[in-house]
C-alpha cells in the first residue's frame, strides 16, 4: 500500500503516536476512553484486518479484566461504600477507577499493536538514526550478523554431525560439550571472515569522516498538512485536559459520568485525533471502491 | 593514457625472509582489461592489494606506485576510496548491511553524498544491472551470484576509474561466474573502466582481456597479449593447466607454433579443427558394470517444511561399490540436500536407503565420511595433528598414529601438521580434511563441491589423490558438483538431478557425449566436427591418431 496512513513521514507518524498515548493517559474519563478505544480498534481492523490484534487478544483481554477487578479490591479511597468483600469495603469510586485504568491500559496496548504495523523496521531505523546516528549504523551492521551467524552455525553442526559430534543425541554432558565446540568454531570462523568484511568496508571509504545518511523519506505536502492538524488538535486536547474537561473527578466528589456542554466538543477533538488512521485509510478504501465501480 | 603504474615495487611480509614480490614494473593504460595470473603463492593478490593502499597488507614496501601520475601517498583518502574500486573473492563477507538498498548506498554515505545524488545514482545503476527485483530484499536471501553483482554495483556507484578484482568468481557456480565476467566486459567496453582482475578461471577471460600479466615467485614473467602468452606457456609445467581448453587442444596436436593461429575459445577452435584431419581409433571402454551396488535409494522424498514443495521427489539412485559417482545439476535442484540425506544429516520423509542391502536407520559413523564444501568447518582443534588425534580418540581407533603418519606422507603435507588449519591454502586444507575423513577407514566418502575456489594445480592434485583412493583402496565416492571439467576428468559415473529426481545416470564419457549444452568445452569443440568427438583432452590424446608433421 503506497497511499494511506502508512505512507506518511515517520516523524509525523511518531508524533501521532506520542499525542495519542498522551491523550489516552491524560483523559481519565470512561466515555472519552471508550471512544478512543473503539477508534483504535477500528484503525487496527482497517490497517491489517485485525490480524496482529488477534494474536494478542487474549493477553489484552485478561489484562483488562484483571485490572478492572483487582483495582476495586485493593483501592479503598472514596465516599460511597457499595458492599463488603471479605470484610473490606468496595467503593463506588474505585470501580470507576478500575474501569478507567483498564480502558487506558487496553487502549495503549492496542495502539502499540498498530504502531508495530505502521512503523516498519526501516521506518524505525530511520527515526532512530535521526536521534542516534552512530547507534543506528551499529544496529544495522549487527542485524546483518544475526541471520549470518545462524546460517553458519547450521552449516557447522551439519558437518560435525557426520563426524559424530552432535548436540541432538547423547548424554546432557556430552551434548553441552559438543555445543561448546560448535560455538568455538563459529567464533573462530566468524572472526576470520569478518576481517574481510572490515576490508570491504574500508575499501568503500568507511571511517573517512563526515558520513552522510540517505534519507529514504521526505516531507510531502500532505505531511505538512497533517502536521498542522496534529499540532492544532494536540494543543486543543491539552487545553481540554488543563480545563479539566476530559477528566472524571473521583475525589473529593464523584463527578457524573455523562458529559455536558464544552466536554462534547473536546470528545469530538479527541476522537478526531485518535481516529486519524481511520480517516486516512478509510479515504483510500472508499477511493478504491469508487474506482472499481467506475471501471 | 597511463592510469596505474608501479616503479620497481618490492614487498616483504613481516617475519618473512624472502620478498613476496620483487622489482615489479607495470604500466596500466586507461581502458585496459588486465588479467593477473600465476601459480598459487606467486604474489598476484599481494600486488593487487598494493594498488588499494587502504587495505594493502602490512610489511615493507620498496619502490613506488602511482595513480594518474601521482604517487599513492599524495592522494586524498576520499579519492582513493572513490577512484579505485575493489571486489573481493567471497561474496558473503563483503556485504556489511542488512538489506540491498543500504548495501548499495553504503559507500556513498561514507563519502558524504547527498540524498538526491544517491537517489539518482542508484536509479541509474539499478536499471543498468537489472537489480530492481532485489532492491527491497534482505542481503542474506540472495544467491551467491546475486550477492557478487550487488557488491560490484555498490562499488560502481562511486564511479571508480579502476576496478580491482580478487578472484571474484571463485565462489560462484559456472553460470553466475559467466554472467559476472560478461558484466565486467560490458563495463570495460561500454564505459572504458580499467579492469585488473586476479583469476584462476581463465577460460572466458582470455578472449576478453587485452593484456595478461603473469607472475611467478613474485617476479613478473610475462606481460603480453593472451594469444602471445599461450604460445609462451605451451611448455610451462604448472601454468599450462591454467590455459583455456581450446588452446590446450591446439597445443597438444599442433606444436608448430603460430601464435596468431592459437584458438582461445570454442568458435576459433572449431574453425581450426575443420581444417584438420585426424584419424581415430575407438578406445576400449573400461566398465565397472559388474560392481555390486553398495548404496540404494528408492522412492525417496524430502521437503524442508510441511506445505513447502518437495526438494527431492520419488528419487531412485544406485551407487556401486568402488565408483566415483558425480551428481550434477543446476543451482537449487537439491544436490546438497541429497548428499545431506545420504549422510544422515536430514531424514527422508518417504522411501528407504539401503547400505549393502540392509536398511539404514542410523549410520555407523566409521563407514561414512563427509568432505564439506567449506573445509574449514571440519576442524575443532587448533592444529591439524591435534584434530586427527581427537578423531582417533573419539572413534577408539587402533594404530591411529601409524595411519596418520602414513596418510600425511602420502598426501605430501607432513610439514604442515602443526599448523592452524586456517593458515593453509585452499588445496592444502582440502587434503588435510581428506586425511581426517579417511582415518576411520570409511567405505563411502561424500564430497560437496570440492573444487570451489581451488586453482587448477590444486584441482588436479585433489583429483589424482581421490582417484587413487578409488582405484587402489576401493573407496566409493559420491560427489556433488558444478564443475563439469573436473567431473569429466575423474568421475566414473554421472547422474543428472532435475526437479528433485535423477533423470539420467550413465558412465561419465557417455553422459557428456550425449549432452549438447551441459558438457565440456572440448566436447563442444569436437562434436559435429570433422574429427571423432571426445569429451576430455586426455581422451583426444588417446583416440586421435596424429599424422606426423610434414
Amino acid at each position: 500500500m503506497v497511499r494511506g496512513f502508512r505512507s506518511f513521514h515517520p516523524i509525523i507518524l511518531l508524533l501521532y503516536y506520542i499525542l495519542a498515548i498522551a491523550g489516552l493517559m491524560l483523559y481519565q474519563q470512561p466515555l472519552f476512553l471508550t471512544g478512543g478505544f473503539l477508534a483504535i480498534l477500528l484503525a487496527n481492523l482497517i490497517l491489517d484486518g485485525g490480524k496482529e490484534l488477534r494474536k494478542w487478544r487474549f493477553m489484552i483481554m485478561i489484562m483488562g479484566v484483571l485490572t478492572m477487578i483487582l483495582t476495586p479490591i485493593f483501592n479503598h479511597k472514596g465516599n460511597h461504600i457499595l458492599f463488603y468483600l471479605f470484610e473490606n469495603p468496595v467503593m463506588h469510586e474505585a470501580i470507576w477507577q478500575g474501569l478507567i485504568i483498564s480502558l487506558t491500559l487496553v487502549s495503549i496496548l492496542c495502539l502499540f499493536i498498530s504502531f508495530n504495523i505502521v512503523i516498519t523496521p526501516d521506518k524505525f531505523i530511520f527515526l532512530f538514526s535521526k536521534f542516534f546516528p552512530q547507534w543506528a549504523l551499529l544496529i544495522m551492521l549487527t542485524m546483518r550478523f544475526v541471520p549470518l551467524l545462524r546460517k553458519r552455525l547450521n552449516e557447522i553442526s551439519d558437518v560435525q554431525c557426520v563426524k559424530g559430534l552432535s548436540v541432538k543425541s547423547g548424554s546432557i554432558k556430552s551434548r553441552a560439550k559438543n555445543g561448546m565446540f560448535l560455538l568455538q568454531i563459529l567464533l573462530t570462523w566468524s572472526l576470520e571472515e569478518s576481517i574481510q568484511t572490515a576490508d570491504s568496508m574500508t575499501a568503500r571509504g568507511y571511517g573517512l569522516g563526515n558520513r552522510s545518511k540517505y534519507q529514504p523519506f521526505y516531507m510531502k505536502r500532505k505531511d505538512w498538512i497533517t502536521l498542522v492538524f496534529l499540532l492544532m488538535s494536540g494543543s486543543l486536547v491539552l487545553l481540554g485536559w488543563w480545563l479539566g474537561d476530559g477528566v472524571m473527578a473521583l475525589l473529593p466528589i464523584l463527578e457524573p459520568f455523562w458529559l455536558y456542554g464544552r466536554e462534547w466538543f473536546y470528545l469530538f477533538v479527541f476522537i478526531l485525533l485518535i481516529g486519524l488512521p481511520i480517516w486516512l485509510e478509510g479515504k483510500e478504501l472508499i477511493k478504491w471502491k469508487y474506482y472499481r465501480h467506475n471501471k | 593514457m597511463e592510469i596505474l603504474s608501479t616503479q620497481q615495487v618490492s614487498f616483504t611480509y613481516p617475519n618473512a625472509t624472502t620478498r613476496a614480490i620483487q622489482d615489479i614494473n607495470i604500466q596500466v593504460q586507461q581502458g585496459d582489461f588486465v588479467v593477473l595470473c600465476g601459480p598459487s603463492g606467486s604474489g598476484k593478490s599481494t600486488l593487487l592489494r598494493l594498488f588499494k593502499p587502504e587495505i594493502a597488507p602490512h610489511g615493507s614496501l620498496e619502490g613506488s606506485l602511482s595513480f594518474q601520475g601521482k604517487t599513492m601517498d599524495d592522494l586524498e583518502p576520499s579519492m582513493k576510496a572513490k577512484e579505485l574500486g575493489m571486489v573481493f573473492q567471497d561474496p558473503e563477507n563483503q556485504i556489511a548491511m542488512d538489506n540491498v538498498m543500504e548495501e548499495l548506498i553504503f559507500g556513498m554515505e561514507n563519502l558524504g553524498f547527498t540524498t538526491e545524488q544517491m537517489r539518482k545514482k542508484v536509479a541509474e545503476m539499478v536499471n543498468f544491472f537489472g537489480l530492481n527485483h532485489l532492491l527491497d530484499k534482505k542481503t542474506d536471501e540472495l544467491s551467491g551470484g546475486e550477492k557478487q553483482l550487488v557488491n560490484l554495483a555498490a562499488i560502481l556507484l562511486l564511479d571508480p576509474k579502476v576496478l580491482l578484482l580478487d578472484e571474484p568468481t571463485a565462489q560462484l557456480d559456472p553460470i553466475a561466474a559467466k554472467d559476472f565476467i560478461y558484466m565486467l566486459q560490458r563495463l570495460n567496453e561500454e564505459f572504458g573502466i580499467t579492469v585488473i582482475i586476479v583469476e584462476h578461471r581463465l577460460e572466458e577471460l582470455f578472449t576478453i582481456a587485452n593484456r595478461v600479466i603473469m607472475l611467478e615467485k613474485g617476479v613478473k614473467r610475462f606481460d603480453t597479449t593472451p594469444r602471445e602468452l599461450v604460445s609462451k606457456l605451451a611448455n610451462h609445467q604448472t601454468m599450462r593447466g591454467y590455459l583455456p581448453s581450446a588452446a590446450l587442444l591446439y597445443l597438444s596436436f599442433y606444436p608448430g607454433l603460430y601464435p596468431e593461429e592459437i584458438p582461445l575459445n570454442v568458435k576459433e577452435a572449431r574453425n581450426w579443427l575443420k581444417a584438420q584431419n585426424f584419424d581415430s581409433e575407438e578406445a576400449v571402454l573400461v566398465d565397472n558394470l559388474n560392481n555390486q551396488p553398495i548404496l540404494e535409494l528408492t522412492e525417496v522424498d524430502f521437503r524442508y517444511e510441511k506445505g513447502k514443495p518437495p526438494v527431492l521427489y520419488n528419487l531412485d539412485l544406485t551407487i556401486r561399490g568402488g565408483e566415483w559417482h558425480a551428481i550434477v545439476g543446476a543451482n537449487g535442484t537439491g544436490k546438497s540436500t541429497l548428499l545431506k540425506m545420504i549422510g544422515g544429516i536430514v531424514k527422508q520423509q518417504h522411501g528407504v536407503i539401503r547400505y549393502n542391502g540392509k536398511k539404514v536407520k542410523k549410520w555407523d559413523r566409521k563407514s561414512l565420511s563427509y568432505l564439506p564444501q567449506n573445509p574449514k568447518l571440519f576442524f575443532i582443534q587448533d592444529t591439524i595433528k591435534k584434530e586427527y588425534d581427537h578423531i582417533a580418540l573419539q572413534h577408539g581407533l587402533e594404530n591411529a598414529e601409524d595411519r596418520i603418519q602414513e596418510l600425511l606422507c602420502k598426501f605430501n603435507i607432513k610439514h604442515l601438521q602443526d599448523r592452524h588449519p586456517y593458515d593453509l591454502s585452499g588445496g592444502e586444507l582440502q587434503k588435510a580434511v581428506l586425511i581426517g575423513t579417511l582415518l576411520t577407514e570409511p567405505t563411502i566418502l561424500l564430497i560437496d563441491e570440492p573444487t570451489k575456489g581451488l586453482d587448477p594445480e590444486s584441482k588436479r592434485a585433489l583429483g589424482e589423490v581421490i582417484s587413487g583412493l578409488v582405484k587402489e583402496e576401493g573407496l566409493t565416492v559420491i560427489m556433488v558438483t558444478h564443475d563439469i571439467e573436473f567431473t569429466s576428468n575423474y568421475a566414473t559415473r554421472c547422474s543428472m538431478l532435475f526437479q528433485g529426481e535423477i533423470t539420467v545416470t550413465e558412465n561419465t564419457r557417455d553422459f557428456f557425449h550425449e549432452n549438447t549444452y551441459y558438457t565440456t568445452v572440448i566436447n563442444r569443440i569436437t562434436r559435429n566436427n570433422r574429427v571423432h568427438p571426445v569429451v576430455t583432452l586426455e581422451e583426444a590424446k588417446r583416440t586421435w591418431l596424429v599424422q606426423s608433421q610434414s
